[in-house]
C-alpha cells in the first residue's frame, strides 16, 4: 500500500498559479479567464537588458535578435519591443508606417535623431523604452497554460547564443511562477531530508533505543509518502502552501509514537519483568490507544478547520495533512505494537551522568513552586504582555504579491523594481470594454478613462486600443487640424482608421486590445506596484470612475486576482480561526464534560492568537498565503498541551485534596511529557527556518513562538486561573469530572516513566 | 521540352537558369495590359469567425513595367469607398495611397515592409504583386503532381537578410503548372525553416485566350504559425485593355 503511493509521487505537478489558488467562482478569477478567453494569454513576460545606452549598436542588435528569437518559442504569442513596436507618422502629408526602430543607428546623429523620434513615441517611451535610455524592455504576451519552466529554458537557452554586456532582468507574471516552482523543488530537496535527520536525532535523544528512532520515523515516512501520494491521485496540484505538508507531518505525525515508545520503555522497567514482547506491545497498545486517539482528534479538528478556508491549496492541505496525520495515528496504534511484538524485550541505554538527567526535574519544581506561589502576579504580567502585543494587530498588514515570496537582494525583487520603476510595470489589470468597439462616443470615454489612469498614481502605464487611434490621427492629421490627435466624431471614420492600420501593420499588432468582431476591447493597466493597497486602489478609482457606464463592468488581470486573494486569506483566516477555536473547545468541553475546563482551555489558544497576529504586526511580518495557514494549524497543535495539563491536575486534585499540591505534582510529572511534546513540534518546524522563502521562513519562526505561548499558557497560566478563580474543578464542590479511567491512567503512567528514571537510573543501561 | 528539363534535372539537380526562366514566364502568365475585378475577401481567425470585404479591382500596366492598381471596398458599409493606389514597380518601393471618404482625405502611405499584411488578411502586400525577380535565387528542385496538374517544383531563397525583413519570408517552395506556368502552389518558409503560410490557388481558369493568360478564381492562404487563414473568392474577371489612365491617380480615388 505504501509502496503504491509512492509510485504516486512521481506524478505531482508544481501549480505556482495564483489564479487557480482562489476558488473558481470568484469574480476576479471568472473575469481574468473570461478576457482570456477573448484576447489570448494576459500574461506578460518581461525581457529587460540594462545598461549605459540601450540605442548602442550592439544592444540594439542583441534586441533584434533575441525579439525574433523569442518569437520562435512555443507559447509566446505576441512581441514588444523597440523592433516590432510601429511608430506612426505623418510627414509632409505622408503617413509613415515603420516599427519603431527601423535601422541599427551607426553614427551618433543617426543615435541622437532615433533617440528624439521614439521620444514621441507614445506606443514606445516609457513602455520598452526607458525615459533615461538605460533600459529597455521585450514583452512577451503568452498564450494560455503555457510550461513556465521550459520558457524559461529557452529564454535562457537564446540569451547564451545571443550573448552581450547588458544586465538582464526577467519580470511578469510567468517568470514569477516559474521561478517558484524552482525554488519549490530546491526547498523541498533541502527541508525534507534536513527535516528527517533533525526528527532522527531528536529521538535518538529522547528514546537512545534503535526501535525507539525506527518506530516513529518509519510512522512518519510512511504518512509523509500516504498524504504526497494522495494528492495527485485526488488530481491535485503541489502549490506553495503543500510545500508546509511534510514538514507537518514531521513536526506533528511522530507524536502517537513517541507516547507509545515511551509507555513501551516505561513498561520494559516495571515491576512485572517475565512478561514476553507480545505481552508488552498488547499492554502498551490497551494504554494507549483512547488518550492516542484522544489528541489525534484536537490536532486533526484543527487542521480541518482550514476546510472553511476559501483559499484552494489551504482547504488541501487540510485534506492531505489530515489524511497523513490520521494514517500515522492507525499506524502508532496498530503497526507499532505489532512490530513491537515481535522484537525482544529491551531498554534504552543511558549514556554519561544520570545527576543531569535530574537537571530538568529540578528546574520543573522550582518552577511549579514559583507558578503556585504567584499565581496573581503570573496572571497580571500575561495580560500585561497579551494586552501589549495586542496592540500590534493593528498594523498587521495581508499582502498577497507572490514578488514577497522572495528576499529584497533576490533577482525577481531587482528587476521588478527596476520595470515598476522606469518601463510602466510588471503587474497589470485589466479593464473590459464591451459594446460596439467602433462608436466613437464609447472610444472617447475610453480614451478618458485611459488618460485618467495614466495619470492616477500607482498605474505605470495604460494601453488600449484609443492609443493606436490617437497614434494615426496624428499622422493623418497636422498638428493644426481639428481630427489631430482626437479620436474621430464617426463610427466610419474610425472603422477607415482600423482599415488603413491593416493595411499597414500586423492585423495581430491589436489582437491584445481588441477582439475580432471589435465587441471587446480591453485596458492593460501596468502597475508600478504590486502590493495589495496600491491593487485595490486602482481598482476602487476604476470602478468609480467608470460606474454608470454600460461598457464596463469587468475587471480582471492577475492584479485583481492577488487583490481578492488577499481578501480570500483574511476572511478565510478568520473563519478557520473561530471555527478551530470553536471546535475544541467543545470538543474538550466534551471530553470533560465541563463548559468551565473548556473556556480555561481557550485562554492559551486566544492569548496565542492575540501574540502571535500581534507581533506579525510589530514585526511588519505581513499575513499572507503561507502565514494564514499558521493559526489554525498552532491551535490543533497547542491545545493537547493544556488537555494534557488538565488531565493530570484533575486526577491529582482528587488524590490529594489540595490544588497547590496538584498544581506541583502535575507540573513536575506530565509537565516533562509536556515539554517533549511541544519540543519535538517545535524542533520539527524550526527546520522550515531554512526555507527560501521568507513566508515559509516565518511561518517556522512564527509556529515556534506560538507553539512555544501555547505551552506557557498550558504550564503557567492555566495552573494560574485555576488557583486565583478556583473554578468548580478546582473546588471540587460539583463532581463534574465522570472522567474515564484510561484518561486519568494517561498522566501517572509518564509520571511513573520519569519517577523510574530518577530514582532507579541503572534500570536505564543496557541489559545484554 | 519535358525530355530536356527531365535530363537537367536528372544530370544537374537545381539547375538554376532553368528555373529562372520558369518563374520569368509565370510572372509572365499573370501580368495583364488592363483587368477589373470583383472579389470577396474572408479573414478567418483561429476560432473561425469571419470577416469579408467586398473589393473592386482594376490593374493596368503602364510603361517602364510600372503596373499600378486601384482598390476600392464595397462592403461592409463602414468602409465602402475606402480606397487603395498602388504603383507596383519593377526596381524601387512600391507607392501606395489611401482615401479615407469619412476624413476625405488621401494620405500616402510609407511602409518600409511588403510583408505587411493585405487589408488585415493573411495575404500579404508581396503576394499582392510578383515579387521583383532578383530578390531571389531559384533552384528546380523536380517535379510534382498538385491538384491533378503536372508542376515544376521550385525553391526560391532570399538574397539577403534586408529582403527576408521586406517580404516576411525567407524561402519558398513554388509549384508551377508545366503548361499554363501558372503557381498553384505556394509554401513559405521563415528564417529558421519553420513552415510559415501555405497559399493553395484553386480554380485556375484561362482569362485570355488569345494571350493564354490564367488566373486562380479561389486562392486560400493558411498562416501555420497563428492559425489565421484568408481567402479570396473572385466573382468577376473582365480583361480591359482600355482602361483609362485617369483611373490610377489620386484625384480619382477622391473623386469616385
Amino acid at each position: 500500500m505504501v509502496l503504491f503511493f509512492l509510485a504516486q509521487i512521481p506524478r505531482a505537478e508544481i501549480d505556482a498559479d495564483v489564479t487557480h489558488y482562489i476558488p473558481e467562482k470568484m469574480t476576479s478569477r471568472v473575469n481574468t479567464e473570461r478576457m482570456e478567453d477573448l484576447f489570448g494569454g494576459n500574461d506578460m513576460l518581461i525581457l529587460a537588458l540594462e545598461t549605459e545606452d540601450v540605442l548602442d549598436p550592439q544592444t540594439l542588435r542583441r534586441i533584434k535578435d533575441l525579439s525574433r528569437g523569442v518569437k520562435k518559442i512555443e507559447g509566446v504569442s505576441k512581441t514588444m519591443s523597440l523592433f516590432d513596436l510601429k511608430s506612426i507618422k505623418g510627414v509632409n502629408g505622408d503617413m509613415i508606417v515603420d516599427p519603431a526602430v527601423r535601422k541599427i543607428p551607426v553614427s551618433d546623429s543617426d543615435k541622437e535623431y532615433l533617440r528624439q523620434e521614439l521620444k514621441n513615441n507614445k506606443l514606445v517611451f516609457k513602455t520598452v523604452v526607458s525615459e533615461d535610455f538605460t533600459l529597455t524592455a521585450l514583452i512577451m504576451i503568452m498564450d494560455k497554460g503555457v510550461d513556465d519552466n521550459k520558457l524559461l529554458h529557452e529564454i535562457n537557452e537564446l540569451l547564451i547564443t545571443y550573448p552581450g554586456n547588458e544586465r538582464i532582468y526577467l519580470g511578469g507574471y510567468p517568470y514569477l511562477k516559474a521561478i517558484v516552482s524552482k525554488e519549490f523543488t530546491k526547498n523541498l530537496r533541502i527541508l525534507l531530508p534536513g527535516g528527517l535527520l533533525i526528527m532522527l536525532i531528536m529521538l535518538y535523544l529522547f528514546f537512545r533505543q534503535k526501535r525507539g528512532v525506527f518506530l516513529p520515523f518509519s510512522v512518519v515516512m510512511m504518512a509523509i509518502i500516504f498524504s504526497m501520494g494522495i494528492l495527485p491521485l485526488l488530481g491535485w496540484k503541489m502549490s506553495v502552501i503543500t510545500l508546509i505538508l511534510p514538514i507537518i507531518l514531521i513536526a506533528v505525525a511522530n507524536d502517537y509514537g513517541i507516547h507509545m515508545i515511551a509507555k513501551y520503555q516505561e513498561l520494559v522497567h516495571s515491576k512485572d519483568q517475565q512478561t514476553d514482547g507480545k505481552a508488552l506491545a498488547r499492554k502498551v497498545y490497551e494504554n494507549l490507544r483512547l488518550p492516542v486517539i484522544m489528541t489525534g482528534m484536537t490536532t486533526l479538528v484543527g487542521i480541518l478547520s482550514l476546510l472553511s478556508h476559501k483559499m484552494i491549496p489551504a482547504k488541501q492541505l487540510g485534506v492531505l495533512a489530515a489524511a497523513g496525520i490520521f494514517f500515522a495515528l492507525i499506524l502508532s496504534l496498530f503497526l507499532i505494537p505489532a512490530l513491537l511484538s515481535f522484537l525482544n524485550k529491551k531498554a534504552p541505554v543511558v549514556h554519561g551522568d544520570p545527576s543531569k538527567l535530574r537537571w530538568l526535574e529540578i528546574q520543573l519544581r522550582r518552577f511549579s513552586k514559583m507558578v503556585v506561589s504567584h499565581p496573581r502576579r503570573i496572571l497580571v504580567v500575561s495580560i500585561i504582555i497579551v494586552g501589549l502585543f495586542g496592540a500590534g494587530l493593528g498594523f498587521l498588514k495581508v499582502d498577497t504579491n507572490v514578488e514577497n515570496f522572495f528576499p529584497k537582494s533576490h533577482d525577481i525583487r531587482v528587476g521588478a523594481k527596476l520595470i515598476n520603476d522606469k518601463l510602466g510595470g510588471s503587474q497589470t489589470i485589466n479593464v473590459l470594454v464591451e459594446g460596439d468597439i467602433k462608436d466613437p462616443a464609447l472610444l472617447k470615454r475610453v480614451d478618458r478613462y485611459q488618460e485618467a489612469l495614466e495619470q492616477h498614481k500607482g498605474v505605470g502605464d495604460a494601453m488600449a486600443i484609443t492609443d493606436v487611434l490617437l497614434e494615426m490621427s496624428k499622422a493623418l492629421n497636422n498638428i493644426d487640424d481639428p481630427g489631430y490627435n482626437v479620436i474621430p466624431d464617426s463610427r466610419n471614420a474610425v472603422a477607415q482608421y482600423f482599415e488603413l492600420y491593416a493595411m499597414s501593420g500586423d492585423p495581430e499588432d491589436f489582437e491584445q486590445l481588441v477582439d475580432f468582431d471589435y465587441q471587446h476591447a480591453q485596458i492593460m493597466v501596468r502597475l508600478k506596484d504590486g502590493s495589495n493597497t496600491n491593487i485595490k486602489d486602482v481598482i476602487s478609482f476604476v470602478r468609480s470612475m467608470t460606474a454608470g457606464d454600460p461598457n464596463i463592468t469587468i475587471i480582471g488581470g492577475y492584479g485583481y486576482v492577488t487583490s481578492e486573494l488577499a481578501d480570500v486569506v483574511v476572511n478565510g483566516q478568520m473563519l478557520s480561526l473561530l471555527f478551530a477555536v470553536l471546535a475544541i473547545i467543545i470538543l474538550v468541553m466534551v471530553l470533560f464534560r465541563s463548559i468551565t475546563t473548556g473556556l480555561i482551555s481557550a485562554m492559551p489558544l486566544v492569548s496565542a492568537i492575540i501574540l502571535l497576529f500581534g507581533l506579525m504586526g510589530i514585526l511588519g511580518i505581513r499575513l499572507d498565503l503561507v502565514t494564514a495557514l499558521l493559526s489554525s494549524m498552532m491551535i490543533g497543535i497547542g491545545i493537547d498541551y493544556t488537555i494534557h495539563f488538565l488531565w493530570r491536575f484533575i486526577k491529582e486534585r482528587e488524590r490529594t485534596g489540595d490544588p497547590r499540591e496538584a498544581i506541583v505534582l502535575t507540573l513536575q510529572t506530565t509537565g516533562r511529557g509536556i515539554l517533549f511534546n511541544a519540543l519535538s513540534v517545535i524542533i520539527g518546524f524550526s527546520i522550515l527556518v531554512l526555507s527560501s522563502f521568507p513566508p515559509i521562513r516565518f511561518f517556522g519562526i512564527l509556529i515556534v513562538i506560538s507553539i512555544s505561548v501555547c505551552l506557557v499558557g498550558a504550564l503557567m497560566v492555566v495552573p494560574s486561573i485555576l488557583l486565583v478563580f478556583k473554578p468548580s474543578i478546582v473546588t471540587g464542590k460539583r463532581t463534574i469530572l465522570k472522567v474515564p479511567q484510561w484518561v486519568i491512567n494517561f498522566g501517572p503512567k509518564w509520571a511513573h516513566y520519569f519517577k523510574i528514571l530518577k530514582t532507579k537510573p541503572e534500570l536505564f543501561k543496557q541489559s545484554h | 521540352m519535358g525530355m530536356i528539363i527531365l535530363f537537367s534535372i536528372s544530370t544537374m539537380p537545381g539547375h538554376s537558369q532553368e528555373a529562372r526562366a520558369i518563374i520569368l514566364k509565370s510572372i509572365e502568365a499573370g501580368k495583364f495590359d488592363g483587368i477589373e475585378t470583383i472579389s470577396k475577401l474572408n479573414i478567418i481567425d483561429q476560432k473561425g469567425r469571419v470577416r469579408t470585404r467586398e473589393i473592386y479591382m482594376a490593374s493596368k500596366t503602364f510603361e517602364d513595367d510600372v503596373e499600378k492598381r486601384l482598390i476600392i471596398f464595397m462592403a461592409p458599409a463602414d468602409i465602402k469607398g475606402t480606397g487603395m493606389l498602388i504603383y507596383d514597380h519593377e526596381n524601387k518601393q512600391d507607392d501606395m495611397w489611401m482615401y479615407l471618404p469619412a476624413l476625405r482625405k488621401t494620405r500616402r502611405i510609407i511602409s518600409s515592409e511588403k510583408s505587411k499584411n493585405f487589408m488585415g488578411s493573411e495575404f500579404t502586400n508581396a503576394d499582392m504583386a510578383a515579387a521583383n525577380i532578383d530578390d531571389f535565387k531559384y533552384e528546380l528542385l523536380g517535379d510534382e503532381t498538385v491538384q491533378g496538374t503536372d508542376c515544376w517544383k521550385i525553391k526560391s531563397n532570399s538574397i539577403s537578410d534586408d529582403i527576408t525583413d521586406e517580404y516576411g519570408f525567407f524561402s519558398q517552395f513554388l509549384y508551377i503548372g508545366k503548361d499554363d506556368f501558372t503557381l498553384r502552389r505556394s509554401i513559405y518558409f521563415d528564417r529558421e525553416n519553420d513552415t510559415l503560410k501555405t497559399l493553395e490557388n484553386n480554380n485556375i481558369e484561362q482569362v485570355d485566350p488569345g494571350s493564354k493568360k490564367y488566373m486562380a478564381r479561389h486562392m486560400i492562404m493558411q498562416n501555420h504559425q497563428n492559425g489565421r487563414k484568408s481567402e479570396i473568392i473572385m466573382e468577376k474577371i473582365t480583361l480591359n485593355d482600355q482602361l483609362d489612365s485617369d483611373m490610377f491617380t489620386t484625384g480619382f480615388l477622391e473623386r469616385q
